[in-house]
């Protein structure tokens, strides 16, 4: 971020009646207290979380010192310093594509997408995880039971942003404008949501999850939950779909869902909700914030850019789509003309796996096909790579295309225009010079 | 104004900054890399409407936010209806609202590079 801005508390210094009209809609009676007709008093309590029993008496522009005491938030720990930050508040940052290198991606390199606010961390003495809704029994389970009652499991995966590419549709469509580093591939080690389903006994009428967390709304309104998505029973019941409680052998960091989340890996991140704290199991397709409308949804057949798309016409996204990363050369390097080098990257097609990897260095007018490796576990993203030799001094591109095991391979422009602008997986480029 | 801004952003913010509401629609910055980073309003560019916006929405979210993206009319209208109906923003009176979609369709518009 290249300045803060203007925070809460410099606004009510300078004009506080103003700042709080604007801010909150309020306007206060005649006698400067209170709320004239109402106007602000919801808003003010939104923020509040609360209802304010004397807000007749209250002074106009006297700023809620509730709202004095929790403007400093929750700090996490740096990411690396060319991480792309998108947004402070909500934490928006992606990795910048030579970021996405390591076969297992560190903390500091992985992407965080966040609907509501960092939360404080609960401690792992607090944290219950509900099960409720279509099951036989209701559970309330601890962390130590998940440690201690089920077995563990650990494996790499694929964690992607529904948006990644989203920056690349025209026009823009709202939200994130991710370009391809919202994608990271750490190692979790949790517990199979599937064992934790069958201990609370699945009814027949269960279809679907909802998911809850303990981060707030950005209003601060505490019966607005950030974000609620969830899936279909069979990808919850899948063996790699897990209440996560470690990333990398070490606790969840705060950013990234401590002390459990979920993860269910191929699938938009937005499924593998941060911070869990209850699975309701549902008897039709969940309709918590993130589900309905054209959130995370696709249109049902193709349209042009900037339709206005019905919403009946809209289906929630499944799996994502098969893509591939270029993670070296940094985009923007020299290399010598005429001498080898390689060029390598990642590879991961949602619930699919890559089986062909090709690149181009004369804008796609011929193809090689690049070395690559079987993923380290189902889930995982897979290496390739490939030496090159630039024939002459000059500017080049390399262009990466993916194939999976069902014969999809990546556009070589930007696919199907969407409302919200989800699944771009045109094939990735990066420029570099010889000299 | 994106060359003077690249060139002597200095002198181009303390221009600003003393006629901050006066940009026009014509000469109105287009870039986020363009504002000056003491802008009163940072990251918005100039306009009127600026102080509305920036006030109307920064309780929840940084202005990045608003910046990241540039859209049509269309679309702010729809986000406007959205913050108000769906996240808790206060609704605000129909004058204001209509200046804060003047503001967002007229200077961070589709053309806008956030
Ligand atoms: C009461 C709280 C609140 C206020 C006030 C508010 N917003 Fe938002 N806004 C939200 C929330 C919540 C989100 C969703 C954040 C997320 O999921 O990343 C959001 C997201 C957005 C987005 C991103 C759109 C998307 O699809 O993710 C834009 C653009 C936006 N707001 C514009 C505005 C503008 C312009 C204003 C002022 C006129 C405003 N907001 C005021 C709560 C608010």
């Amino acid at each position: 971020m290249p300045k803060k801005e203007r925070g809460l508390i410099e606004l009510y210094h300078d004009d506080p009646e103003r700042a709080e009209f604007l801010v909150f809609g309020r306007k206060a009676g005649p006698d400067r207290r209170g709320f004239l007709k109402g106007a602000g008093l919801a808003s003010m309590g939104a923020v509040l979380g609360t209802t304010i029993p004397f807000s007749a008496n209250m002074p106009a522009g006297l700023m809620p010192a509730a709202l004095a005491e929790t403007v400093n938030e929750f700090t996490f720990d740096a990411k690396h310093a060319d991480m792309i930050v998108h947004n402070d508040r909500p934490v928006n940052i992606e990795a910048a594509a030579h970021l996405l290198d390591d076969d297992v991606t560190p903390f500091d390199k992985h992407f965080i997408r966040n609907n509501g606010t960092m939360p404080m961390p609960m401690s792992k003495a607090d944290w219950r995880l509900k099960i409720d809704g279509e099951v036989n029994d209701e559970l309330e389970l601890s962390y130590d039971q998940l440690m201690n009652e089920f077995e563990l499991v650990t494996f790499r995966a694929q964690l992607e942003c529904g948006g990644n590419g989203r920056a690349g549709f025209n026009p823009l469509p709202r939200g994130n404008p991710w370009t391809i580093g919202a994608i990271g591939n750490a190692e979790w080690t949790g517990v199979r949501l599937s064992d934790i389903l069958r201990r609370a006994g699945l009814k027949p009428s269960a279809v679907y999850t909802g998911h809850y967390s303990y981060d707030e709304h950005l209003s601060g309104d505490p019966d607005r939950p950030s974000i609620s998505r969830g899936g279909p029973i069979d990808k919850m019941m899948d063996p790699h779909t897990i209440i996560a409680i470690k990333m990398n052998g070490e606790d969840i960091p705060i950013e990234h869902g401590y002390p459990a989340r979920v993860v269910a890996p191929g699938w938009a991140g937005s499924v593998s909700q941060k911070w869990v704290t209850r699975i309701w199991v549902r008897d039709r397709e969940h309709d918590g914030p993130g589900m309905t409308g054209l959130s995370y949804r696709m249109p049902r057949f193709p349209v042009a850019p900037d339709t206005e798309v019905p919403h009946e016409d809209m289906m929630v996204m499944g799996s994502m789509i098969v893509k591939s990363a270029i993670t070296n050369p940094v985009a923007g390097a020299e290399v010598r003309a005429g001498a080898p080098f390689e060029i390598r990257g990642q590879a991961w097609a949602g619930d699919n796996h890559v089986v062909r990897m090709e690149t181009s260095i004369d804008f796609g007018a011929t193809w090689q096909t690049a070395e690559l490796h079987a993923p380290h576990n189902r889930y995982s993203w897979q290496r390739w790579k490939q030496t090159i030799i630039p024939p002459q001094a000059g500017y080049y591109e390399v262009w990466s295309r993916a194939t999976d095991n069902q014969g999809n391979s990546q556009p070589m422009v930007v696919p199907g225009w969407n409302p919200r602008g989800y699944l771009n997986n045109s094939c990735h480029r990066i420029h570099f010079t010889a000299v | 104004m994106r060359k003077i801004t690249s060139t002597c952003g200095a002198a181009l913010a303390a221009l600003l900054l003393a006629v901050p509401l006066q940009a026009s629609a014509e000469d109105r910055i287009t870039r986020l890399a363009d504002v000056p980073e003491d802008f009163e309003f940072y990251p918005l560019p100039p306009g009127e409407g600026v102080e509305e916006v920036y006030y109307g929405c920064i309780a929840c979210h940084s202005l990045r936010t608003v910046t990241n993206g540039g859209y049509s009319r269309r679309v702010w209208d729809e986000l406007l209806d959205w913050m108000v109906e769906s996240q808790g923003m206060m609704d605000p009176e129909p004058d204001i609202r209509e200046e804060m979609l003047d503001y967002l369709a007229t200077y961070i518009g589709e053309d806008w590079e956030g």
